[in-house]
């Protein structure tokens, strides 16, 4: 029986939860937890919480897929990289350019609405890998999203009027080494947003800000001060100007109320400057979004001379790991390790290569640390090495995309190897560039008409099934769906449809420009539509003097596919 | 003639380390090219490409001709469009090492 207070109880929690049901444009909490169950939208940024990419979508299939066409395209009127993720709610989507974000009638491609950002003209000074952002967040009416010059601004989803804006507190600035690009992920009401900059002498951190009013609730330093755990794998005052960036979005687990985050290198890139391990670098953190408490870490690159960037997206899936069906976060490290951690406690439970890797054996099972070759010993020792992969990794920051149906990962990589060496290291201060020029590098290719592949990975053993090879990597990240299809789109532009079974490439549509972005799928009126950014940006083409891409025109635009339907 | 350039290409290789494009260079401007490459790499590569090689979405410096100097000063120190301003940053003499670097490396010299 229920007691006059358990009632009284039980009717309050109705109507409040009615209440939030009956605002239809409002993303609660629950929205956003079960956006992967609810393909009318893409409410968190790797369309769910988990980060997989995975859609239950099946209309587009392998047998009709070459029916595709273009719906609309959008022109976002910028001509650097397009690497933004399309948040779709009521059919509308939101996406954003490094200077604005704007709002568009997802089955017209019409706009709605259109918010310029501006920027002082230095903050570009310590941009280090293109002018771009990855996308924002939506939650209770608001668009949330990352300013170049380090703010967090709230946006009305209705009309494009700011809500609230926040600026990140000292020492963030520009002139510290400091740039917001990364999406703000909303975990349990609580914005959380990570810095780029480990390339000017920064020292990273993760922020959390109240998503109703913006208010900084907390900031967690990749790197501990002197004195804290972990300060003693810094040489003197090192962590000051560490690096260890955060400008990859991570995922959340509800269920656990762990935000799950790939931290950066270290810098300089030039180890010499910087004796130990440097934790918590080139890690995967385990975060607790109310409070920015750090429930476990695991370091994947310790005492980093490569420039091994552990960004990347943890993704959270549950798999059959030693015997047993376990929640697990999966991390495609820069590496070229593929790391599987117990999502609970971050214990290892495998680590294996997926691509070419000559600077450790592999990875000791025991204390999660690489094995070294002489090649990382020689490097570190300041000797010229050839060492795989690149700076550029075996992946980069494009996302991978999981599949429960066939349990593969779909991983777009580099076959890109390097030259190095670290001269005598130079003095650092904050603000002051710290990647490139500290050490000296040339790019080494084993076929110059293979530069990456498109691979169907196994999470524990990183053996590929299948692997589809291109020309220039794909920067683009990819999209699976339950029929059985990868998206994903190329540095030359072309928009494509492979078979998630077999790597055959069913479909390909030319877009204006390359593409650096990430596909979406979504449904509204039972029809199934792809999104995708088109725009060539971002490091590879900034840097990389790729020649299959001197005849790729620059220029951002929104594209919408869907089966032709007459 | 062609001996007269011969020697003169093995100077300059010696002067900036393996550098064979370099043209007419004294041993001073050598130096300078050699410190251009280093503020280059420094400040300018991240969107201008390794070694000036861009793929093509940003301005090739590379295009920049003999009496663009002028041009090239206003555009660093000012900025223009997304290209950063450098005022305040980089020394008068910096950007006299990042100009011989830049005209070392251009199709037309
Ligand atoms: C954040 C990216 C970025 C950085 C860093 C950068 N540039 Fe640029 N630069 C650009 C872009 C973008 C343009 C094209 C500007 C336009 O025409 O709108 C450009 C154009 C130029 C131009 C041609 C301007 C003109 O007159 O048309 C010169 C010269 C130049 N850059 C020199 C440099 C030098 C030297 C450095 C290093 C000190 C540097 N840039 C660093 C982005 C950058």
């Amino acid at each position: 029986m229920m007691s006059a207070r358990q009632g009284a109880l039980l009717a309050a929690v109705i109507a409040f939860t009615a209440g939030f049901a009956a605002s239809a444009s409002s993303q609660t909490a629950e929205d956003l937890k079960n956006d992967h169950l609810t393909p009318g939208d893409v409410l968190v940024y790797g369309m769910g919480y988990s980060g997989q990419r995975y859609s239950p979508l099946t209309q587009i299939n392998k047998d009709n897929a070459a029916r595709l066409v273009p719906v609309w395209a959008y022109s976002i009127t910028d001509n650097r990289g397009a690497e933004g993720f399309p948040v779709i709610k009521d059919g509308v989507i939101y996406t954003t350019a490094h200077n604005a974000t704007m709002a568009i009638d997802a089955l017209t491609g019409s706009q709605i609405w259109r918010a310029n950002h501006e920027y002082p003209p230095e903050t570009l000074r310590v941009v280090c890998c293109g002018i771009v952002n990855r996308g924002a967040a939506i939650y209770n009416g608001k668009i949330i999203r990352a300013l170049l010059d380090n703010q967090i601004v709230a946006l009305d989803a209705k009309t494009g009027k700011e809500v609230w804006r926040t600026k990140s507190p000292a020492p963030t600035s520009t002139e510290n080494g400091y740039a917001m690009t990364g999406a703000p992920l909303v975990a349990n009401g609580v914005v959380i947003a990570g810095v780029a900059g480990a390339e000017f002498s920064h020292r990273g951190f993760l922020e959390g800000y109240d998503a109703e009013t913006g208010k900084h609730l907390w900031r967690h330093y990749n790197i501990p001060a002197q004195g804290e755990p972990g300060s003693e794998t810094w040489h003197g005052e090192s962590y000051l100007t560490g690096g260890g960036s955060s400008w990859v979005t991570g995922t959340y687990d509800p269920e656990l109320d762990l935000v799950y985050w790939g931290t950066g290198n270290p810098a300089p890139w030039n180890p010499r400057a910087r004796a130990g391990d440097n934790l918590h670098t080139n890690s995967i953190i385990a975060i607790r979004p109310k409070t920015g408490e750090r429930v476990w870490a695991f370091q994947t690159t310790p005492a980093d001379p490569f420039d091994y960037d552990g960004v990347h997206t943890p993704v959270i899936a549950t798999i059959p790991a030693q015997g047993q069906p376990r929640r697990v976060v999966i991390q495609a490290n820069r590496g070229g390790f593929l790391y599987v951690l117990d999502a609970k406690d971050g214990k290892l439970l495998a680590a294996n290569a997926y691509g070419k890797v000559n600077w450790a054996d592999g990875i000791d099972m025991r204390t999660g640390r690489p094995k070294h070759t002489q090649v990382y010993h020689d490097a570190l020792a300041g000797k010229k090495v050839t060492v795989w992969p690149s700076v550029s990794g075996v992946t980069n920051w494009q996302h991978m995309s999981f599949s429960p149906r066939t349990g593969l990962l779909y991983i777009n990589t580099l076959h890109v190897g390097m030259t190095y060496e670290a001269p005598e290291p130079p003095k650092l201060v904050p603000g002051k560039p710290s990647g490139t020029p500290t050490v000296r590098r040339t790019v080494v290719l084993d076929d110059p008409n293979v530069r990456g592949y498109l691979k169907a990975v196994d999470p524990m053993t990183g053996k590929s099934t299948w692997e589809t090879p291109y020309k220039s990597p794909n920067y683009s990240s990819t999209l699976v769906t339950a029929s059985n299809l990868v998206f994903t789109g190329t540095m030359t532009g072309e928009f494509q449809a492979l078979d998630a079974d077999t790597g055959k490439i069913l479909w390909s549509f030319q877009t204006p420009s390359g593409i650096v972005g990430q596909p979406v799928t979504w449904e509204r009126n039972g029809r199934q539509y792809v999104t995708v950014m088109s725009g060539i940006g971002g490091v590879y083409a900034l840097r990389s003097g790729d020649p299959n891409l001197k005849n790729v025109p620059a220029g951002a635009s929104l594209w919408t596919f869907a089966l032709f339907d007459k | 003639m062609m001996l007269d350039r011969v020697l003169r290409i093995v100077a300059a290789a010696l002067i900036v380390g393996g550098t064979l494009t370099a043209h007419k260079s004294s041993a001073q401007d050598g130096a300078k090219i050699a410190a251009g490459e280093v503020v280059y790499n420094t400040y300018c590569a991240t969107c201008h490409g390794d070694g000036l090689v861009s793929s093509g979405q940003t301005f090739d410096l590379r295009r920049l001709e003999a009496g663009a100097r002028s041009r090239f000063e206003n555009s660093v120190l000012g900025g223009k469009g997304q290209m950063p301003p450098w005022k305040g940053v980089l020394t008068s003499e910096e950007i006299d090492q990042l100009w011989h670097y830049i005209r070392d490396n251009a199709y037309q010299k």
